[in-house]
């Protein structure tokens, strides 16, 4: 009862608290992970597990309200129950995956179904100038969704955890260590996942740059950050120099004298950017 | 940066600090038919109550409010800014059209959403992820608020001075940013991070070793990682990265199939002996 109180919880303020606080992160497996292994007396397992599913989770994002996957659920259920059964890995992935499908769903049918109907009566509100009702639905509703979404995991604690370990000790162990080798390559998908949303054929060497200063220099993560910025810095140098040059060009070929305004406005902008 | 707000009175720096708070709850009662809307007027409502004196002007500004809006979080204030300031130019000119007021808004919400989508989704989230990640297998308990930290710190400053600035620049200077192409100049910049991350993330968390050896009278021969790695230390990793992006990009083939494909061939490998 106390471990299903505490997932629900969990999922409550951090998936929930994330639309409520919007844009912070909260309900990404790296923070999920730990908080559940604190409540759970296993903050180690935690940590490790939400930072393995961060990383198979990194390509899902939600963009425009699209997205592939909810990862806040599934690391919640996948790390109680890894907790709760003493495994690793090898039993947070095979729970995770599909959660995440699962909890998708059942997110968008609560956004469709239950908080949907609403926009009308949000229209009707503003047309009345009715500033109260708007606040208190625009609450009202964060808080039904969320609490209906967390009714999920409360259950899943309560009833799954017997029949999930049942399940689970079926598995012979060749497939567990499949799904352990599974769970190492899936970054790859979500690196495939980041890489659609950055990749560009002029920057496109980057990426292997990137690849190299780790696999031979070693260099950690941060470091090959700083260095990004650094070559991120002189490149758009560079950019802005160009594209100084070539409005030059183009100002003077259409009129001479709308050459030096355009010069000291940019040279302002340029003040105002580095202050 | 405190040049930002040096034209703006008192009272203005109060509504737009109340923006700023209420704006993180844009999504809280997100539909699928208007998305934030309830959020964003909910975000108006100090404006629309200061600039507007008489009750019917009031509840037009607050129909008009209500109105579509989607766009990143981290750049919603800079646009709820801009807005603001068209709000109070309708309140002070009758002849000021207030059509222009959403049609700016909707025109400036796609191009920020994709700006701060890649900015912010694909190169931010994914620094912090990647530092937080290598910590957490380390067991450094850090992690979580090192992820957290990172990651908000810029996105909450970005919403604090963007709504200033957007509420100070009024919708006149955004065309010209445009035109001045100073946007791809800084999308590009970010991108090369992004991508060297990514780069980076895939040599350090894709993991993908073969076990099989060749054997022969008893002797091993040829150890296949082994030789795989003088080759190309990650060779494997990377090749399976790139597939997996051909694959998303050039096939349009879903994630979830991929994540599906992805398990079913590791077990099988393991099955096999392979992995």
């Amino acid at each position: 009862m106390y471990e299903a109180f505490a997932v629900a919880i969990v999922v409550f303020l951090t998936v929930g608290g994330q639309e409520l606080l919007g844009f912070t992160m909260l309900g990404r497996p790296i923070v999920i992970g730990p908080l559940i292994g604190l409540l759970l007396g296993d903050v180690k397992t935690g940590l490790m597990i939400g930072a393995s599913l961060e990383t198979i989770f990194m390509g899902i994002v939600n963009i425009g309200g699209a997205s592939a996957a909810e990862p806040g659920l599934a690391s919640a259920l996948a790390v109680a129950f890894a907790i709760i059964m003493h495994g690793g890995l090898g039993v947070a992935l095979p729970l995770a995956i599909p959660l995440g499908i699962i909890g998708l769903q059942i997110k968008t049918l609560i956004y469709v179904v239950i908080v949907g109907p609403f926009a009308s009566k949000f229209d009707s509100m503003a047309a009345k100038g009715n500033q109260k009702g708007i606040v208190r639905l625009h609450f009202g509703l964060w808080a039904l969704q969320w609490f209906i979404y967390s009714l999920i995991p409360f259950f899943a604690m309560l009833f799954g955890s017997e029949a999930t370990q049942a399940v689970l000790k079926m598995i012979p162990n060749i497939i567990v260590h499949g799904l352990s080798v599974a769970g190492n390559v899936l970054p790859a998908v979500g690196m495939a996942m980041l890489m659609k949303i950055l990749w560009d054929k002029n920057i496109s060497a980057f990426y292997f740059l990137g690849f190299l200063m780790v696999a031979y220099l070693k260099m950690p993560l941060i470091a090959v950050a700083v260095m990004g910025a650094i070559i991120a810095i002189i490149v758009a140098q560079r950019d802005y120099q160009l594209h100084n040059l070539s409005q030059k060009v183009s100002s003077k070929q259409v009129a001479t004298q709308a050459a030096p305004t355009t010069e000291t406005k940019d040279e302002q902008e340029n003040d105002d950017f580095f202050d | 940066m405190s040049k930002i707000s040096k034209d703006m009175t008192k009272d203005e720096k109060k509504l737009t600090r109340q923006m700023f708070w209420r704006s993180f709850t844009l999504y809280s009662a997100v539909t699928p038919a208007k998305q934030g809307a309830s959020g964003f007027e909910y975000s108006m409502l100090p404006f629309i109550n200061k600039f507007y004196k008489k009750e019917q002007d009031k509840k037009d500004a607050m129909v008009r409010q209500m109105s579509y809006f989607n766009t990143n979080l981290a750049m919603a204030p800079f646009v709820m800014g801009v807005t603001a300031s068209m709000e109070k130019q309708n309140s002070e000119n009758d002849d000021f059209n207030a059509e222009s007021i959403n049609a700016i808004k909707t025109s400036l919400m796609g191009p920020l959403a994709g700006i701060g989508d890649s900015i912010f989704w694909g190169v931010l989230r994914v620094i912090a992820a990647g530092i937080a990640i290598s910590l957490a297998k380390t067991g450094n308990i850090a992690a979580p608020f090192v992820f957290l930290l990172l990651f908000n710190i810029p996105v909450q400053l970005v919403r604090w001075y963007g709504g200033q600035l957007g509420y100070t620049l009024g919708s006149n200077y955004i065309g010209e940013l445009y035109e001045k192409g100073l946007i791809n100049i800084l999308t590009k910049a970010a991108s090369i991070v992004g991508l060297m991350m990514v780069g980076a993330m895939t040599s350090n968390m894709v993991k993908f070793d073969l076990k099989w050896n060749m054997v022969m009278g008893g002797k091993t021969i040829l150890k296949s990682q082994q030789m795989l790695d003088q080759i190309f230390v990650g060779i494997l990793p990377l090749s399976i990265t790139l597939l997996c992006f051909w694959l998303l990009k050039k096939k349009n083939v879903s994630i979830n199939w991929l994540i599906l494909g992805t398990i079913v061939i590791a077990v099988v490998l393991a099955l096999l002996g392979i992995v």
